[in-house]
């Protein structure tokens, strides 16, 4: 039976649902690696450049990329605290995400902050990456914590 | 040689939270009728020999290749037509393509048809759908969204320069306030019958007050989602000259991008693109583009002043419509633009320079945050209302005279999409 919202003007509802079969392609290494509890991502060679997230070819020279094991250590370089966000994840509220600059890594690394004390979050502050017991296969799998 | 391009006549609807009265199309016929029959012109609908349709997303409706549909509710068929899509640029680089089209000879008069219709789902799945025009494998699985992006770049602007809330929520008040005069936008209830009910003027006070929604951006600091269209016609120097009195030229445009994944942008140390106004030493130090800049928007002016031999910008345009998602990408935007040095936005809208009756007015309308935000109709809306401020009759299209620029001849349209993945801007003059 087809919903009915209000009838001046119509209007109806109508219920949408998909699923993907989604390819991590050449960057599947990251999400695998994360099972032995690695954090891997990827290098150009000739560019001198790491990123993260893995590429597996280099924007700059088009080349393959190779990776390379980081420490997953650095500071934050900025923070945001939300407190409404997409649907899927208001259950979530309130929560951090911040911009990481971490050890031999070349780009900013965009995650989840989790700590005990949101209010005490600076840029500049010392984290390390932490990975997940129970992998999602997602970017949710890896997220920083403070370290000092 | 490209051909001279007029702007001749334009069209907006009332912008509203939800539509419920019309559909898409409907709504888009609204502001094609205003472009065709309430601007001063001697243009028949027939004379239109193309159009560029302009919307972001086929989510919002459930419906691929609406531009079809639009084509035939218009009744323009069979001449050619093509669907434009770059986020929130996307009617910034609709009004550039349609320039194309006319400079280039492919047609004499274009239509530019910009919408969206956002209302036909809840506000937080608008938000998810807006979000997946982020990276979605890395991005938004950790629970991204606009507003949290902004967020990021806006506290790292503070950061680097200081920028403040209290300057931010500055922005808000001149965008919203000056919306109260244009019986257009979606926070006016004493002009649009279909604005929000809590509407009207507010204050800093107001907006420093108004709850975080991703820290430091608050409600009042996020720009509106609408439901609602915009129409610009475009025409050649030849026919644009028969259609109207009053044509305004589009003597410049500049398109930039950057990367989706602000994260993956270069810190240049001194990798500020100059323009013919600046000195290399001002910006020795600062890492570029960074998080806290948006490379594209300076790429996009660069190109749009070399075109229309803009040497310096502050004095020679007289008024500017941009993309101000938030109150902190108005500030970033300012400097982008070269209105002020890199890290000196925050001041420039402290200064009143930016207001309605300041030296180069920015978003008399009333912008994204007071007026609307349909995304593809959006940056088609700018410059409509270029248009009617450079012919000096935004009061009679706005219903009050307060939103008009006294003698504007040039103006600036910026159109920017997700965190200045895609810029636009656009020169045009009378």
């Amino acid at each position: 039976m087809t919903e009915v919202y209000s009838i001046d003007p119509l209007i109806i509802k109508t219920p949408y649902e998909i699923t993907y079969k989604h390819s991590y392609g050449k960057t599947s290494k990251f999400f695998t690696s994360l099972s032995s509890g690695k954090l891997m991502t990827t290098r150009c060679e000739h560019c001198k450049v790491t990123f993260l997230p893995p590429r597996a070819d280099c924007p700059n020279c088009l080349r393959e990329t190779k990776w390379v094991e980081i420490s997953g250590k650095g500071t934050i370089h900025t923070f945001t605290t939300l407190y409404f966000s997409g649907e899927k994840f208001l259950k979530d509220l309130p929560f951090q995400l911040v911009y990481v600059d971490l050890e031999g890594v070349d780009t900013l690394f965009l995650t989840r902050l989790k700590t005990k004390d949101m209010k005490k979050v600076k840029v500049g502050m010392k984290i390390r990456m932490r990975i997940s017991k129970e992998l999602e296969w997602r970017s949710s799998d890896v997220w920083a914590e403070p370290y000092e | 040689m490209p051909r001279k391009v007029a702007a001749v006549a334009g069209g907006l609807t009332y912008f509203s939270k939800a539509r419920k009265d019309k559909t898409q199309e409907e709504l888009a016929a609204e502001a094609a009728r205003m472009a065709l029959f309430e601007n001063d012109i001697d243009l028949a609908k027939d004379d239109i020999d193309g159009t560029i349709v302009s919307y972001f997303s086929d989510h919002f409706e459930d419906q691929l290749l609406f531009g079809s549909i639009i084509q035939d509710y218009l009744g323009f068929n069979p001449k050619p037509s093509v669907r434009i899509e770059g986020g929130g640029a996307t009617g910034g680089l609709a009004v550039r393509d349609a320039y194309a089209h006319v400079a280039s000879g492919l047609l004499d008069v274009a239509m530019v048809i910009g919408f969206e219709k956002m209302s036909e789902v809840n506000t937080a799945k608008g938000n998810e759908f807006i979000a997946l025009a982020s990276d979605t494998d890395w991005d938004f699985p950790i629970g991204g969204f606009y507003s949290g992006y902004y967020a990021l770049m806006a506290r790292r602007h503070m950061e680097e320069f200081g920028t403040t809330e209290e300057q931010m929520a500055m922005v808000a008040v001149k965008n919203r306030n000056n919306a109260q005069h244009n019986k257009f936008a979606q926070t006016n209830p004493k002009m649009n019958p279909f604005a929000m009910k809590d509407g009207g003027k507010i204050t800093v006070d107001d907006v420093l007050k108004s709850p975080y929604v991703s820290y430091p951006l608050k409600r009042l600091d996020i720009c509106l989602m609408s439901d609602g269209a915009a129409v610009l016609i475009l025409a050649s120097e030849e026919k644009a000259k028969k259609i109207t009195d009053t044509p305004v030229w589009i003597t410049g445009t500049g398109a930039g991008t950057d990367a989706m994944r602000a994260g993956d942008r270069p810190r240049t140390v001194a990798g500020v693109p100059m323009l013919p106004h600046e000195k290399k030493e001002w910006y020795k130090k600062l890492e570029y583009p960074g998080v806290h800049s948006f490379r594209a928007g300076r790429e996009s002016a660069r190109q749009a002043y070399k075109m229309a031999n803009i040497t310096n910008p502050l004095k020679q345009l007289d008024v500017i419509e941009l993309h101000d998602a938030y109150t902190s990408s108005e500030i970033q935007t300012y400097e982008d633009l070269g209105l002020t040095r890199y890290g000196q936005g925050g001041k420039l809208v402290e200064e009143g320079v930016t207001a309605i009756d300041g030296d180069l007015p920015v978003n008399p309308s009333g912008g994204l945050i007071g007026t609307m935000h349909a995304v593809g109709g959006t940056g088609v809306m700018q410059a409509v209302e270029m248009l009617w401020q450079l012919q000096g009759v935004s009061g009679k299209f706005h219903g009050s005279d307060k939103t008009q620029v006294k003698n504007a001849e040039r103006g600036l349209i910026h159109s920017h999409a997700g965190t200045g993945t895609y810029v636009t801007a656009t020169i045009m003059e009378r």
